[in-house]
């Protein structure tokens, strides 16, 4: 679970660094994905496993088209605002998929769903497995992209100094596209990957929201690292809550974000340097 | 005529709906270190944003190398061949010094073997570039940035290098191995084209002056011409002191 | 007053005056009546939470969790106590007053995304909390209020009062923060939150008073709405949404406007009554307010009072221009009697004690140490200059003295007290003034207002006082005067040039009355003249008494202007001396300026 986490903030965090746009609308971004998965695998039967680029390739392209149309135009009212926008979106998003899947909770059910692999004492479900491992493999696809290609030097450029990209002919409309579909594409997959396990309906998104800002939050605004951090440390308390107080899961994980901010305010991998200050 | 490198003609320009630029004529010499000096609102900065394309203007012409730019996109114009090094810090502060550079070719990456031969360029005429190469941008002084700031510029070997401020916020011994960045430049025949609040020295770095008022341009000259003029030297100078 | 001549406060009083009216005069009263007071539900909240997030700009997306609060408040206490819940609404003002002042301590310390993202968490913690402590709050189902037997007839109409009437005080009590001092310092901080404190504004308080004020109206109305909806229940989804659409009704409206949260709230909750009437189902619903947020959001930002504003103002006055105003007129200062200005009582005169000094200073941040054990004094009475090469730790201890920073070790001496772990209002209010490199004035604010911000003391007095009073406005002249600033008193700040911005900055810092003023980089980014003209207010102002510290790389004004240097290098002392001993040390020559720097810069 900590790996869904960690892939979906960080493509939140990503979004956030580069256009210092908070996306909320992931958490619907998300549903949308596994709904539509759970469509086509009712439809057709097809091992949903596959549909993971297929589904990652078209929210990326959903995404792209959020931005064009709609954030584009409103980052210069300042980051207040396209929050708002952003709730719009998702808000509009969840009364569409209401309307289409219908206000009940879906659930795709391949042959290994109810099926586990035991190593001595433990017990690993399937589903539970195969898509950690499918998130950690996206998750470090994502990272060598970024560090090593033209394209995500561009994007980390873009998200350290908007400025002084555009001086080197980086276009920031064209990396914010591309933080936007990536971003959402991690929705596309995590989507994917959720509907195997959990059984989803269009409001499950609201706890998604909650989830993914708490984790950027925590682990820094813009820090992909921290994201990562930060959702290791989600995944393990909800376990161990989930074992123990089962209904204070989330209490938990809230209090834990308060007390980290009492003490760092920047999050835990948040920058505070001597550039901040004097700038 | 031959030599202009940038030309500009009866330009008006401006944000919303005031003109900053009202009607300017400008133009620069190949080789040339020309220090546009003028008080604050006169319409320097503006100059720079029109040349590099964030701003387009109402009226009037930029020609440069011959070939007319008006209203190109920016980073049509940063592959003409005009190169901007900015007042504020403009580097990747998380990404190393050679990833800095690196970047400074973003418009050429696709030409591996070009992107090998600037570097090398640049880091013989910043050597800070190599020394520094794995460190963090954000950990240099105010002058190694700027440095690197003007390494990132050369990776697409500009014609004309723009600078705003080159001195601004710098100790003098950062200045002084600024200015010599900047002769360097202008010998090996690349044209400077820079905004100094500090007018001494841009005066004594300059071989041209251009002196702005209300978005025209007032006079222009030698630099020394300037420089010795009676009413620049009162307005812009200061009286002379004693030390 | 000037209050009734603004149409908006017209327009508001009517609005007030037709729900005033509206139950004794119409038919089909019951319906309406419920609508009505969701309608007026939503204004309250949308203004309460405009005094947190519209003035101060903290934008805060979990508010609704103080209505939840008053509401549990007035059901919990109403069972316990036996009374119905509406009369304890004082207590759910109160109780939703002291969470928040809890709540606001801990949130208020991040700021913008943070902050609005954090507010989520902490109305989503207490709906967790609402739904597992059974025994206090009857878990998921809630509990049922006993509603006392009304009037059959018209069993909204004493609830519909009691709304409007709750709305008419929390209108004036926004009215009341917005032209008090507290409301001035609000939007300071919105405007430049570092700034507010280095001119004296306690921004830890004001925001927590604002907070804490902005959760009032939320807790009188929780109260009485349990006992109007006859039940609590915590509802995660709607508790989200409920924050969402109250946000969208001060958006719409206006946010920071008086009455632009309270249309808002008519509006946004009538459109959404409207497209249940249309279109019926919660899904639909969902998706035309997502539509309307969307939109407003796009095409409308500054919402609607705001919008409507500016289109009459630009149909009145077309495009005057901002005069030019010559550099050369203001390099003359105008002689004002210049003990007035800097007066201050009570402090030390004693020249033994140093204005401000500072032991075994130590900052470091990651692996680099930027200060490395600075001592160094500043004697009262004196220009004392701070120069050093880039990096040399120059602006790291200037933070450390101003308390941007705290000092990982050693301490700071204002006075020959310890302010080491003061706060940087604190230092302000004790006669420590400073500027900023890059000048942070209040862009949008006049020249005249940005004068008067400055809080010499923090007290209630002070926060409840009005705006302007009368002696702050003469005060603010003088200075003006003083630094030959006058003619800008209605200026905004953001029209003048950079080196004008930099005079006002000083003539602000002025107000405090500081015994030393710490200037950063005075003179960079201003050209020769204006550095004269600012080199002759230093001279004046150090003649009148005030000590002054100045960290600046242009070494000829450090060196005609200062008493004393003190040259750092790799964040520790390399030399301290008189100009002449600055001059020609190799040492600093090696280090600062440069083996060529008689060549190059001779005559910077």
């Amino acid at each position: 679970m900590g790996g869904v986490y960690a892939l979906l903030s960080s493509g939140v965090t990503l979004i956030f660094g580069v256009l210092d746009v908070v996306n909320v609308a992931q958490g619907s971004f998300l549903v949308f994905s596994a709904l539509l998965t759970w469509q086509i695998w009712d439809l057709t039967g097809i091992e949903p496993l596959l549909l993971i680029p297929v589904m990652g390739a078209l929210m990326a392209f959903f995404g792209w088209i959020i931005y064009r149309g709609l954030v584009k135009r409103v980052v210069p009212q300042g980051p207040g605002m396209t929050v708002l926008l952003m709730f719009g979106v998702a808000i509009a998003m969840e009364g569409i998929l209401n309307i289409a899947f219908g206000n009940k909770f879906k659930s795709v059910t391949p042959p290994y769903f109810t099926q586990s692999l035991q190593i001595g004492e433990l017990v690993l479900p399937y589903p539970q497995l195969i898509s950690g491992i499918m998130a950690v493999v996206v998750l470090v696809a994502l990272y060598f992209y970024l560090k090593l290609s033209w394209a995500g030097r561009a994007l980390r450029a873009s998200a350290q100094n908007k400025d002084g990209a555009a001086l080197v002919g980086i276009s920031s409309i064209k990396a914010s596209s591309l933080a936007f579909a990536i971003g959402a594409m991690t929705a596309g997959v995590g989507g994917v990957l959720l509907i195997i396990m959990y059984p989803i309906y269009p409001a499950t998104q609201y706890d998604w929201i909650a989830k993914l800002l708490g984790i950027i939050v925590l682990g820094g605004m813009g820090s992909i690292p921290g994201a990562v951090i930060a959702s290791m440390i989600l995944g393990i308390s909800e376990a161990f809550a989930q074992a123990y107080i089962p209904q204070w899961s989330a209490a938990i994980f809230f209090g834990v974000i308060l007390v980290v901010l009492l003490f760092r305010p920047e999050g835990l991998l948040g920058e505070k340097t001597r550039e901040d200050v004097t700038t | 005529m031959s030599e202009a490198v940038l030309a500009m003609v009866g330009v008006q320009a401006g944000y919303g709906g005031g003109l900053v630029l009202q009607g300017l004529d400008l133009q620069i010499d190949k080789g040339t270190v020309t220090c546009i000096v003028g008080p604050n609102g006169a319409g320097k900065s503006t100059v720079f944003r029109v040349i590099s394309g964030l701003i387009k203007p109402k009226s009037g012409t930029v020609t440069f190398l011959g070939k007319d730019i008006t209203g190109q996109s920016p980073s049509a114009v940063l592959r003409a061949g005009v190169a901007q090094v900015p007042q504020n810090r403009a580097l990747f502060p998380e990404m190393t010094v050679h990833e800095n550079v690196l970047l400074g070719g973003y418009a050429i990456r696709r030409d591996r073997a070009l992107l090998k031969q600037r570097m090398a360029m640049v880091e013989e005429m910043v050597p800070l570039v190599r020394e520094r190469a794995k460190e963090h941008a954000g950990n240099l002084s105010g002058g190694q940035r700027r440095m690197v700031e003007i390494g990132r510029a050369l990776m697409l070997n500009p014609s004309l290098v723009l600078m705003d401020e080159p001195s601004l916020g710098l100790d003098p011994k950062s200045v002084a191995k600024v200015a010599l960045l900047i002769r360097e430049m202008a010998a090996s025949g690349r044209t400077v084209l820079m905004i100094e609040q500090n007018v001494r020295l841009g005066m004594n770095l300059a071989t041209h002056g251009v002196v702005m008022e209300q978005g025209q341009v007032r006079l222009t000259g030698d630099a020394d011409g300037i420089a010795d003029n009676p009413e620049v030297a009162t307005m812009y100078l200061g009286k002379a002191r004693e030390d | 007053m000037s209050a009734l001549k603004k149409p908006a406060n017209i327009v508001g009083t009517v609005l007030i005056l037709l729900l005033f009216l509206y139950p004794l005069v119409g038919s089909e009263t019951r319906y309406f009546e419920s609508v009505l007071i969701v309608c007026m539900l939503y204004a309250i909240m949308a203004s309460g939470w405009n005094i947190i997030s519209g003035l101060a700009g903290y934008v805060s997306l979990g508010h609704s969790v103080y209505l939840y609060i008053g509401m549990y408040t007035g059901a919990i206490l109403g069972k316990m106590w036996g009374v119905p819940p509406m009369y304890l609404m004082v207590l759910g003002g109160v109780v939703a007053a002291a969470i928040a002042v809890v709540v606001g301590f801990i949130t208020l310390r991040t700021r913008s995304h943070s902050f609005v993202i954090i507010t989520i968490a902490v109305l989503l913690l207490f709906m967790t909390i609402a739904q597992n402590w059974k025994s206090l709050t009857g878990g998921t189902d809630g509990f049922i209020v006993k509603q006392p037997e009304w009037n059959k007839d018209s069993p909204t109409t004493p609830y519909y009062y009691i709304f409007l009437g709750l709305m008419v005080l929390t209108v004036a009590l926004v009215a009341f923060i917005m032209r008090s001092r507290l409301g001035a310092g609000l939007v300071a901080i919105r405007n430049d939150e570092g700034k507010a404190a280095s001119i004296g504004i306690n921004t830890t308080l004001y925001k927590v008073t604002a907070y804490a004020l902005s959760a009032v109206p939320f807790g009188f109305a929780g109260a009485v709405y349990a006992q109007y909806l006859g039940f609590v229940t915590p509802t995660t989804a709607l508790a989200i949404l409920m924050s969402v659409f109250l946000v969208l009704a001060a958006l719409v409206g206006g946010r920071g406007t008086l009455w632009g949260p309270v249309i808002g709230g008519f509006l946004v909750w009538g459109a959404n009554e409207a497209s249940t009437v249309l279109a019926g189902e919660f899904s639909a619903r969902l998706l035309i307010m997502g539509v309307i947020l969307i939109l407003t959001v796009m095409f409308m930002p500054a919402g609607l009072l705001p919008t409507i504003s500016r289109f009459v103002h630009r149909r009145k006055s077309q495009g005057s221009a901002v005069a030019f105003i010559d550099q050369a007129t203001i390099a003359q200062t105008r002689d004002v009697a210049i003990d007035s200005i800097v007066a201050r009582t009570g402090q030390s005169t004693d020249p033994v004690v140093p204005a401000l000094e500072v032991k075994g200073i130590v900052k470091r941040f990651g692996g680099v140490t930027a200060v490395d054990g600075v001592s160094m004094t500043v004697e009262r009475g004196s220009i004392t200059g701070l120069i050093g090469p880039n990096g040399s730790g120059k602006t790291t201890l200037f933070n450390c003295m101003t308390g941007t920073f705290q000092p990982d070790e050693g301490a700071v001496f204002l006075n020959g007290e310890d302010i080491t772990r003061q706060k940087v209002w604190t230092r302000a209010h004790e006669g420590l003034g400073r500027t900023f490199q890059i000048t942070r004035l209040f862009k949008s604010m006049t020249v005249l207002d940005n004068l008067v911000a400055p809080l010499e003391k923090t007290s209630v007095r002070e926060l409840v006082a009005g705006r302007y009073s009368g002696e702050d406005v003469e005060r603010a002249r003088e200075v003006l005067d003083f630094m030959g600033l006058a003619q800008f008193e209605g200026q905004e700040a953001a029209a003048l040039s950079f080196g004008q911005q930099k005079l006002v900055e000083l003539a602000q810092v002025l107000m405090l009355r500081p015994s030393i003023i710490l200037l950063d980089e005075p003179a960079s980014g201003i050209n020769p003249t204006l550095i004269e003209k600012l080199a002759s207010v230093i001279r004046r102002l150090n003649d009148a008494g005030t000590t002054v510290l100045i960290v600046e790389h242009n070494i000829p004004l450090v060196l005609s202007l200062c008493d004393r240097v003190h040259v750092l290098a790799e964040g520790q002392v390399l030399i301290s001396g008189t100009p002449d001993e600055i001059r020609n040390d190799p040492q600093v020559i090696e280090a600062y300026l440069g083996p060529d720097h008689m060549l190059e810069v001779n005559d910077v």
